[in-house]
C-alpha cells in the first residue's frame, strides 16, 4: 500500500493555519516572546505563545462555554484544517499528547478543595482531551487513541495511524498531536534546568537549553487508491517510520545518540532507500547541550561526510513537546510542497561533535525528509516523508498470542525482583510493576520483547501531584526534579526499557478504560506487519490521595493496577 | 563544621531516597558520584535544589555543581562560605 497525506494542518506561535506558519518560515520570523498567556510566576522565560486565551481561541472556533483544556482547543483547530483540506471525513483519531488537560487542573485546584468546578475534573485525562477535539469534528470514528510518549507522541500517532490504514483497520486516520503550555512543565523543565532565558540556539556552540512552546499538528492519511479515486490532492507520501529506545537515562540522551540512530536508519530502511536520498532532516533539535549533541551524534553515524541538510525549526515556535512530531511533519510537507528548507535561526558557532544547520531558509527541491522527534524515555521517532509514492507492505494474517500473565497486587517478591539501589526511585506501585514484568518474562521465557507497550489511564500519578502540590504549595518556588522526571505517562515503559536494555519499539496509551484495547491494537497490528515477533503489554495505574479527593467530586477514584502480559507472534 | 557535615548527610539521605541508609553509612570525605554513593545527573539536580531549599544558595549553572558535589565535606565547606539562611 502507497499511503498519501492529502490534508494537514498546524497552530503555533507562527501562526494560526498553514498559510501563516509557511509565510512565518519563508520570512524567518519566530513565535517565541515574552509570556503574555500562561499565568505562570517565571516571566523571565521567553515561550513560543499561541497570542489568544482559551475565551478568544473558544470564539473562534464558534464553541459555548463549554469546558475544554487548551490542548483540545489547539487541537480542534489544526484538526479541523487539516480535515477541510483533505476534503473528507475520518473514521480514527490519534492524537498524541502529555500536558491534556493539566491547564485546567492547576488552574482549578483550589475551587476543588472547595468542591466547585467540578466539570473540569475528568478532562485532566490525557484521553479526555483528545475526546474532547473529536466531539466537535463532524467524523464518526470507530477508533479513538492517545500515545503519550512525551514529546514524541505525535510522531508515534502517525505511524500507529499508517499500521492501521496498512492492515485495513482503518481508511482513512487523522494523527498527528496537541500541547498547550503548562505551569507544571515549564516548571518541571525549569527545575531540570534546561531552558534558555534568552530565544533558543539550536545546535549552536553557546546554547543554553530550549524554549518551551505550545501548538497542534496533524496529517490526514489514507491510501493513495482512495485518494485517487476521490480526487483528492496528493500532498506527499509516508516513506518510512521507526520508533526504538534510546535505554539509557530517563531524561538524558545517551553520548552516541544510539536510540536516535536506530530510528532514522530503521525508517529509511522501511521506505527502502539509502541514507544519501535524504535531502534534508528536520532535526528534533531542542537546543538542549545533550539533545543536540547526541543527535548529532547520530546525524554524524548515520550520514557521515554526506550530511544532508538539517535545521530544527524550534527557535521559531518554542518546543511544543508532544505537538512538536505533528507540527514539524506538517513544516516538514509544506516545505516539500513549497521547494526550500526551513532556516535554523540563532545559529551562530560551530562547536565539536555538532551538525552544522542551515542559517537561512534555503530554495531546494526535497525528494526525501526525515522528520525527527525524540522524548523523555528515550523515546526516539523518526519518519520518512517522500514526494513520491512508497510500497508498503500489507498485512500477512498474524496474530497475537498470549504467552505470559502475572497480576502484581501486593509487594510479595519485591526484593527479590529489585534491589534497594534499583528501587530507590521508585514509588511502591512502579516496585510492583517491574516485579510483575520480571515474573511475566521468566514465565514467558523471553528476556528481550521487540516491543514494550504501556497502558495507563493517568499515568505515574503519584510523581505527577507530588510535582503539582509542590507547585502550588511553593507558589512555583520549591519543586524537585525526579517527581516531573517520572511525571510523564511514558515513565513506565521507559524505566522498563532501561532496566532490560531494551532498544526496541516502545509505546504508551493513555485512553481511559480504552487504554489497554489502543495498546493491543497497536501491537497486533505491528505483529500483522511482520515488524514485531514478540511485546510485552504492560498495565499500570496507581491509587492516590491527593487526587483521590479530588476525583471522589465526581465519584471516581483511581486504582492499583500493575500487570504485565507478554505475547508472541502466532499464525492464524 | 562537623555538626554541619552530620546534618548535611541527613538531608542527602532523605532527598534522594536512601531509605536504607544512616548517616554513618557516609563517609564525608569519599566521592558522591561515581563510586562511592554513585550518584547520577538526576542526583546533582537534587542536591542543586537541596541547597537552594536548605541553605539559600541558588546555582544558575549546573556544571558548577561538579567541583561542589565532590564529597560530603566540599558540599558542607561550600555551603558554609555562600550560605544565606
Amino acid at each position: 500500500m502507497k499511503i498519501a497525506i492529502t490534508g494537514i494542518g498546524t497552530v503555533s506561535a507562527i501562526g494560526l493555519n498553514c498559510d501563516e506558519t509557511l509565510q512565518s518560515l519563508l520570512n524567518e520570523r519566530s513565535g517565541v516572546g515574552k509570556m503574555h498567556i500562561l499565568g505562570s510566576n517565571h516571566k523571565e522565560l521567553p515561550v513560543g505563545e499561541v497570542p489568544y486565551s482559551d475565551e478568544q481561541l473558544k470564539s473562534m472556533l464558534e464553541l459555548g462555554n463549554e469546558p475544554m483544556p487548551r490542548t483540545s482547543l489547539l487541537g480542534l483547530m489544526a484538526a479541523r484544517e487539516a480535515l477541510s483540506m483533505s476534503k473528507a471525513p475520518c473514521d480514527a483519531f490519534i492524537n498524541g499528547t502529555t500536558v491534556g488537560g493539566m491547564d485546567l487542573t492547576e488552574q482549578n485546584w483550589h475551587n476543588y478543595a472547595e468542591g466547585k468546578a467540578t466539570e473540569n475534573i475528568r478532562l485532566h485525562e490525557a484521553g479526555e482531551s483528545t475526546n474532547a477535539i473529536a466531539r466537535h469534528l463532524n467524523c464518526d470514528f470507530t477508533f479513538i487513541a492517545t500515545p503519550s510518549t512525551a514529546c514524541s507522541s505525535a510522531l508515534n500517532a502517525i505511524f500507529l495511524g499508517a499500521n492501521l490504514l496498512r492492515t485495513g483497520k482503518a481508511k482513512r486516520v487523522l494523527v498527528g498531536g496537541s500541547e498547550s503550555l503548562s505551569k507544571f512543565h515549564l516548571n518541571g523543565f525549569n527545575v531540570l534546568m534546561i531552558l534558555d532565558h534568552e530565544p533558543c540556539r539550536p545546535f549552536d556552540a553557546d546554547r543554553h537549553g530550549l524554549n518551551l512552546g505550545e501548538g497542534a499538528g496533524y496529517l490526514v492519511l489514507e491510501s493513495e487508491d482512495d485518494a485517487l479515486n476521490r480526487g483528492a490532492e496528493i500532498l506527499a507520501y509516508i516513506g518510512g517510520y521507526a520508533n526504538t529506545c534510546d535505554a539509557f537515562h530517563q531524561t538524558a540522551s545517551s553520548d552516541n545518540g544510539e536510540g536516535a540512530y536506530l530510528a532514522m536508519k530503521n525508517a529509511i530502511r522501511m521506505a527502502n532507500i539509502a541514507p544519501g536520498d535524504i535531502v534534508y532532516v528536520n532535526a528534533h533539535g531542542t537546543a538542549t547541550p545533550n539533545n543536540d549533541l547526541s543527535e548529532s551524534a547520530a546525524l554524524l553515524r548515520l550520514f557521515g561526510d554526506k550530511m544532508p541538510l538539517v535545521s530544527s525549526t524550534k527557535a521559531f515556535t518554542g518546543h511544543t513537546t508532544s505537538a512538536s512530531g505533528g507540527l514539524e511533519a506538517a513544516i516538514c510537507v509544506m516545505a516539500m510542497r513549497n521547494g526550500f528548507v526551513p532556516a535554523n535561526l540563532n545559529w551562530n558557532s560551530k562547536a565539536e561533535g555538532l551538525i552544522k544547520p542551515v542559517m537561512h531558509t534555503e530554495k531546494c527541491e526535497l525528494r526525501y525528509v526525515l522528520c525527527n522527534a525524540f522524548g523523555f524515555g528515550g523515546n526516539e521517532s523518526s519518519l520518512v516523508l517522500s514526494a513520491v509514492p512508497v510500497e508498503l507492505s500489507e498485512h500477512s494474517f498474524n496474530h497475537a498470542q498470549p504467552v505470559a500473565s502475572v497480576d502484581q497486587t501486593d509487594d510479595t517478591d519485591v526484593s527479590t525482583y529489585i534491589s534497594a539501589a534499583e528501587g530507590r526511585r521508585m514509588t511502591a506501585q512502579m516496585r510492583r510493576i517491574v516485579v510483575a514484568v520480571r515474573r511475566a518474562m521468566k514465565e514467558a521465557g523471553i528476556e528481550k520483547p521487540d516491543a514494550i507497550v504501556c497502558a495507563t489511564r493517568w499515568g505515574c500519578m503519584l510523581q505527577s501531584m507530588r510535582f503539582l502540590t509542590d507547585m502550588i504549595d511553593s507558589d512555583e518556588q520549591q519543586l524537585k526534579p525526579t517527581p516531573f522526571i517520572q511525571s510523564t505517562h511514558n515513565t513506565i515503559a521507559s524505566l522498563i526499557a532501561i532496566m532490560t536494555d531494551n532498544h526496541g519499539y516502545n509505546s504508551t496509551y493513555s485512553q481511559g478504560k480504552e487504554s489497554l484495547q489502543n495498546a493491543m491494537t497497536d501491537i497486533e497490528s505491528q505483529m500483522s506487519l511482520g515488524l514485531i515477533d514478540s511485546a510485552l503489554v504492560l498495565e499500570f495505574d496507581e491509587q492516590v490521595e491527593a487526587w483521590d479527593n479530588v476525583l471522589k467530586l465526581i465519584d471516581d477514584k483511581t486504582n492499583n493496577t500493575a500487570r504485565a502480559y507478554v505475547y508472541k507472534k502466532g499464525v492464524r | 563544621m562537623e555538626q554541619l557535615i552530620e546534618q548535611l548527610k541527613g538531608q542527602i539521605i532523605e532527598a534522594l531516597n536512601f531509605e536504607e541508609m544512616t548517616p554513618a553509612d557516609i563517609d564525608a570525605d569519599a566521592p558522591l558520584f561515581g563510586e562511592g554513593l554513585g550518584l547520577d545527573s538526576i542526583d546533582a539536580l537534587e542536591l542543586i535544589m537541596l541547597l537552594d531549599r536548605e541553605y539559600g544558595i541558588k546555582l544558575a549553572d549546573p556544571k558548577a555543581g561538579k567541583a561542589i558535589f565532590r564529597s560530603v565535606r566540599t558540599m558542607a565547606e561550600y555551603i558554609q562560605a555562600n550560605r544565606t539562611k
